[in-house]
């Protein structure tokens, strides 16, 4: 518990802390001012985000979802990996990580602790999404009973219920990368070579999910899962999908997570 | 080799203090390079204890495997009866230092940043904190972002957090590195203190003045391995050459060059040096004065560099090898 606190205490003493906060907090808000302030609106058979943003642009409850739907595709990749290489490699840099390591602090308690308090800003940010998003929406469309994609309307209790399911998914799938960039901040002394490291593979991930030649890959890539919360917003809901991919979510960040413990467990640290 | 000598400065039966800090055969390889080379060395209770050798004699490799920051190729370290790596943990709640230069959180004041490392040792308290920032004099700055700090602040910064936890040892990597004279001074007295209170004191530097001023016992590292060992008043190169300076320079050559060889003879500007002389100065005199030679001047020609000195050493490793194992 000592060592979660510290690391909380070290995360909210950093600038880039809040500048990831902010300007992950930003996109609702200006995604609202947007779809109020233009007079196109977004065509729901383009698919994908799309399909939200037109809900969106006449419910303030859908901006939060929409805003995850834009998020997901590249700024919340780029955020997991930020803050899962900053606790290893970043301290690496700035070489405090012998500092921190000079002390009687497990490895992997110092591990844990950091990858924790990395999820626990990556949860912050998320909540920060969703109380601008709501916010915003509320002010620029006001909060209305959702209507479903399959059709019908719920209560607006539900539909928050809804969303908050949807966003604890997308944070499932955000620990896998920001689980990969920590496996590979143990590799590295630099937080941008893993940060970028990370990006790149979860975008080569992303192209290769693109092509059917590679569907036998799917069941086994995570990235190929990350938009499975979006059937929560049919109904009946099917879970199927959304269960496997937490399945394959909890897996991926388990692997590499412990992936990581073994590395730097024994790991000389030279910066 | 035995460079190792415990307990033998120690006179009579008074039994050796107890061990707080070894290493037995410690070793690690870097790929080809093998930057420490079987390196036994013991530190004994209240020691202050000189760890000295040039930069990249494998100084600051030893000190990481010390405190479980860099895995031994071979061997071990041991702190009080914790061997390292394994037994880190337990260890490291005895020790206190830095490697290299300190680092710290530079968006934390100097207090934060005391008080969380502190914690970590289970000392952060207050009345600590503001005990060791007046040690090393950090008291007034204590609350300014450590990021603003000059290279002599954060270095005392550095002392201060190795002593918040009151460790029984105190480990230092030059430690008044970029520090001003006046800075200096107080952390070699610092130091001293420590060493007289009891705390045990291994201090890594390359600086040999430093390590007379300050250590009881040091140890010379070259290349990774023992070059010599033993109380710091025996580390210094015997004075095997001195400079002459007489009213009659020509005559002085010729009469030196025949008692001592004249390939033992050269010039460093008005002056003669004379090496190979162990122990015959009084007779070189001697002899000058008998054959009518005014002698202006003698000095000992010991303002040799400490990187000639270590040159010199691992020059001639065999003698070296010899010399080691007597102290």
């Amino acid at each position: 518990m000592k060592l979660l606190r510290l690391e909380f205490k070290k995360l909210i003493h950093q600038r880039r802390s809040y500048v990831g906060w902010v300007g992950i907090a930003a996109v609702p808000v200006i995604m609202a001012a947007a779809l109020s302030l233009s007079s196109h609106k977004p065509n729901p058979a383009e698919g994908g985000p799309d399909v939200f943003l037109a809900l969106a642009s006449g419910n303030g409850m859908y901006v939060a979802v929409a805003a995850i739907a834009i998020l997901t595709i590249f700024l919340l990749p780029l955020l997991a990996s930020m803050a899962g290489s900053w606790p290893i490699a970043g301290e690496a840099e700035s070489a405090t990580l012998k500092t921190w390591l000079f002390r009687p602090v497990t490895r992997g308690g110092v591990l844990l602790s950091k990858w924790v308090v990395a999820i626990v800003y990556l949860a912050i940010a998320l909540g920060l999404v969703a109380a601008a998003a709501y916010t915003a929406g509320a002010i620029a469309f006001g909060l209305h009973a959702p209507a479903l994609l399959s059709g019908g309307t719920v209560t607006v209790a539900h539909g928050l219920w809804l969303t908050l399911l949807a966003y604890l998914f997308v944070l499932a799938g955000a620990i896998c990368v920001l689980s990969l960039a920590t496996l590979l901040s143990t590799l590295t002394n630099s937080s941008l070579t893993a940060t970028i490291g990370a990006l790149v593979i979860v975008i080569v991930l992303n192209v290769l999910g693109s092509f059917s030649f590679f569907d036998f890959l799917k069941p086994y890539v995570f990235t190929s899962r990350l938009e499975a919360w979006q059937g929560l917003f049919s109904s009946p809901i099917d879970w199927t999908p959304i269960t496997h991919g937490l399945v394959a979510f909890t897996l991926t960040s388990a692997v590499l997570t412990i992936g990581a413990w073994i590395v730097f467990r024994r790991r000389d640290v030279l910066a | 080799m035995s460079a190792v000598s415990p307990g033998a400065e120690q006179g009579g039966a008074a039994p050796a203090p107890p061990v707080v800090l070894a290493t037995h055969q410690l070793t690690k390889r870097f790929g080809d390079v093998l930057a420490v080379d079987h390196l036994d060395l013991t530190v004994r209770r209240g020691d202050v204890f000189g760890f000295l050798g040039p930069n990249g004699a494998g100084k600051t490799t030893t000190i990481r495997m010390m405190v479980g920051l860099v895995f031994p190729t071979e061997g071990y370290a041991q702190i009080l009866d914790h061997r390292l790596p394994h037994d880190r943990v337990a260890a490291l709640k005895h020790v206190g230092g830095f490697v290299e230069v300190p680092a710290f959180y530079g968006n934390m004041s100097g207090r934060e940043n005391l008080r969380m490392l502190g914690e970590l040792s289970d000392d952060g308290s207050d009345a600590r904190v503001d005990e060791v920032l007046d040690m090393v004099g950090l008291r007034e700055r204590a609350d300014s972002k450590v990021g603003e700090y000059s290279h002599g602040m954060n270095q005392r910064l550095g002392i201060a957090q190795a002593l918040i936890h009151k460790p029984e040892v105190v480990i230092l990597d030059e430690p008044t590195n970029g520090l001003d004279p006046q800075g200096m001074k107080d952390v070699r007295d610092l130091m001293r203190g420590l060493g007289a209170a009891g705390t045990t004191v291994f201090l890594s530097s390359h600086l040999l003045h430093e390590v007379e001023q300050v250590c009881n016992r040091a140890l010379i590292i070259n290349k990774g391995r023992v070059v010599v060992e033993g109380p710091v008043s025996e580390l210094r190169p015997e004075h095997s050459a001195v400079k002459v300076l007489t009213r009659d320079q020509t005559r002085a050559r010729q009469l030196l060059g025949a008692l001592v060889g004249s390939g033992n003879v050269s010039d460093d500007e008005e002056y003669l040096v004379v090496d190979g002389v162990d122990g015959q100065v009084p007779d070189l005199i001697e002899q000058l004065v008998r054959e009518g030679v005014k002698i202006e001047a003698v000095v000992p020609a010991r303002e040799q560099g400490l990187e000639d000195y270590f040159l010199g050493l691992t020059q001639s490793s065999d003698v070296d090898r010899g010399r080691s194992a007597s102290v």
